[in-house]
């Protein structure tokens, strides 16, 4: 791996994640030279043009083709190029999960789908841009990793590990400009190993990508009234933690899954599903996107209208605790 | 002109293969078997594997092989006949068709060293990911090509049409498609289902298009697989071969019902009856 772009992490979050992604699959491609990127007819909405102008022969566009960017990146990956396909959140994995089923998933072929602008932060364009759903999609595919990370940095990091993965990837991507360095410093990460962010014996805060910065929020407010938090960082959503699962329902009295999806199938789904198999565990709530179609409004508005913002967080804590 | 001795020896392929797919038809019983979309495409298959794909079964993972897409997946019977007859699956395992943990599933599912290269079986989707392997042997300055099997009834699928414009953008000339045009799919004729001129929509699509009129005769598959193979138009290539669903069998000939379903003892012996009088007696 190169040397950690600590350097960008300010610029990086002051862009949003499109350009800490673009910028991570530059330093990759700089590195891996079976590596391309694919993209169906986004080059500057996904930040790519200067990966298009620096890698003119690894970097395909196949039009708003989503179905045909998956299978196309399927037959690379056959062959031994390492494909990223990058597409809209909310038109991958929706649009082509028959695609990544039948040929990424079920051949179990080395390719990675990258859904940027994933949940809600499209707010004024409307629902048919949000993806609030994803997440459910593809983890019902069989091979998946699933990875939503939290941070700048993490962007990077999840994009390299994918790369040195062997198997079918969906990175789920969200925060805007502006969204927080949660980790300032070069930090331990693996796929599937969740980091405790924090540690806390009351509730626990799970969270999935860009919404940590609000979980970390909440446990500050709580912790000024006295109660602890711990704060999870589930950045792998499948294979999922299920270690720092038993440890929480162990120590902690209630769990809070919080993510920018709906409350079916997401990360609040993959920890009902596995506390379901025990007596005795803390109860859960979701701080989620519910089960419906959106209002419109600003990405603020959105946040704010699920419940998704640290208050929230808080006054749902403390109402169930 | 194609060589008159290699015609009588993929004719009598094309009637062994022809045998394969009834037996392994007839094995899998009440589970049924896509008897006339493989039987139409038998000499596409026989050509490609027992002449003009570079492959070899004691090496299936040979990097310079030529690799074979059956996109219309339910033709698999075709596909697997193929792979008996070159010696990548024993005949012990061709009656496992179907059978309970078999690799030889209704639909190919990737298995190399079988000589199954990729999953298909949800229809479109093979070409496009040809093109995909076509795209990566140009990446890598490889010189194999890839042949893909496509169904008349398989390009009403959207993705087909991306393929399309896929595989012509990025000039993969070295991506040699056959659509088996039997013009009977599922639940009647194309012209039934979705009538449109095909040749020109491939044509339009930027594609080197041949028309093959007698697409179940031995030599003029020969010759046009030949011609497709070695030319450097810069394009990819579609052959469009008129073919006879059910082709060989009496009783399945241009038949709406042997689309897919399982096949009677009496109608096996009948089929097998028909393919004794098929050999040349050449080989």
């Amino acid at each position: 791996m190169s040397n950690m772009p600590i350097d960008r992490l300010q610029k990086w979050s002051k862009a949003g994640h499109r350009t800490a992604m673009a910028e991570s699959l530059e330093l990759l491609a700089s590195e891996m030279p079976e590596m391309c990127t694919i993209t169906a007819d986004l080059t500057p909405t996904a930040r790519l043009t200067k990966f298009k102008e620096r890698y003119p022969d690894r970097f395909f566009d196949v039009g708003i083709a989503e179905q045909n960017l998956i299978d196309f990146s399927a037959g690379l990956a056959k062959e031994g190029i390492l494909p990223f396909a990058v597409a809209l959140a909310a038109m991958v994995p929706m649009r082509p999960a028959e695609q990544m089923r039948a040929a990424l998933g079920y051949m179990n072929l080395n390719a990675k789908v990258i859904g940027f602008e994933a949940g809600v932060r499209f707010g004024p364009l409307g629902n048919t841009h949000y993806a609030m759903d994803d997440i459910a999609v593809a983890r019902a595919i069989p091979n998946f990793t699933i990875i939503s990370p939290s941070d700048p940095l993490q962007i990077y990091k999840t994009i390299f590990a994918a790369a040195e993965h062997d198997g079918p990837f969906y990175i789920r991507l969200t925060g805007g400009p502006g969204f927080p360095v949660l980790y300032p410093e070069d930090f331990d990460f693996q796929i599937g190993k969740a980091i405790e962010y924090r540690p806390g014996n009351d509730v626990a805060f799970i969270s999935t990508g860009s919404l940590l910065g609000e979980a970390i929020g909440a446990a500050d407010i709580l912790q000024s009234k006295g109660i602890s938090a711990r704060v999870v960082d589930m950045h792998t959503i499948k294979p999922l933690d299920t270690n720092i699962l038993d440890k929480v329902f162990a120590q902690n009295k209630l769990i809070v899954t919080v993510e920018e999806h709906t409350s079916i199938g997401g990360l609040g789904g993959a920890v009902a599903e596995y506390k379901s198999r025990f007596e005795n565990t803390p109860k859960q709530v979701m701080a989620s996107l519910g089960d419906k179609f959106q209002k419109l409004g600003s990405y603020e508005f959105l946040l704010k209208e699920n419940g998704l913002t640290a208050p929230d967080l808080v006054a749902l804590a403390e109402t169930n605790l | 002109m194609v060589n008159q001795k290699l015609v009588e020896i993929i004719q009598d392929k094309a009637a062994l293969m022809r045998r394969d797919v009834i037996e392994m038809g007839y094995a899998a019983g009440g589970h049924g078997a896509h008897f006339g979309p493989a039987l139409s495409s038998i000499e596409i298959v026989a050509s490609l594997f027992f002449e003009i794909m570079h492959h070899d079964s004691g090496n299936p993972r040979m990097a310079e092989r030529d690799r074979f897409v059956l996109s219309k997946g339910h033709a698999c019977l075709a596909y697997y006949a193929a792979l008996v007859e070159t010696g990548y699956i024993t005949k012990e395992q061709m009656y496992t068709f179907k059978g309970d943990n078999s690799f030889l599933s209704g639909h190919p599912s990737l298995n190399i060293k079988y000589g199954l290269e990729v999953s298909t079986g949800s229809l479109g989707n093979g070409l496009a990911i040809a093109c995909g392997m076509a795209k990566a042997a140009k990446i890598k300055k490889e010189n194999h090509k890839v042949y893909c099997v496509v169904g008349d009834g398989e390009c009403n699928a959207g993705i087909i049409w991306e393929a399309a414009m896929n595989g012509a953008k990025n000039k993969l000339d070295n991506l040699v498609a056959i659509i088996d045009r039997n013009g009977v799919q599922l639940a009647g004729k194309t012209s039934e289902i979705m009538d449109f001129d095909i040749e020109a929509a491939w044509k339009a699509f930027g594609w080197e298009v041949f028309v093959l009129t007698k697409g179940n005769d031995a030599s003029s598959m020969l010759e046009a697989l030949e011609k497709m193979k070695n030319s450097n138009s810069g394009k990819p290539h579609m052959i469009i071969a008129d073919t006879v669903k059910g082709k060989g069998i009496s009783f399945m000939e241009d038949s709406l019902s042997w689309h897919a379903r399982p096949m009677e003892q009496e109608q096996y012996e009948q089929a097998v009856s028909d393919l004794e009088n098929a050999f040349t007696g050449g080989n």
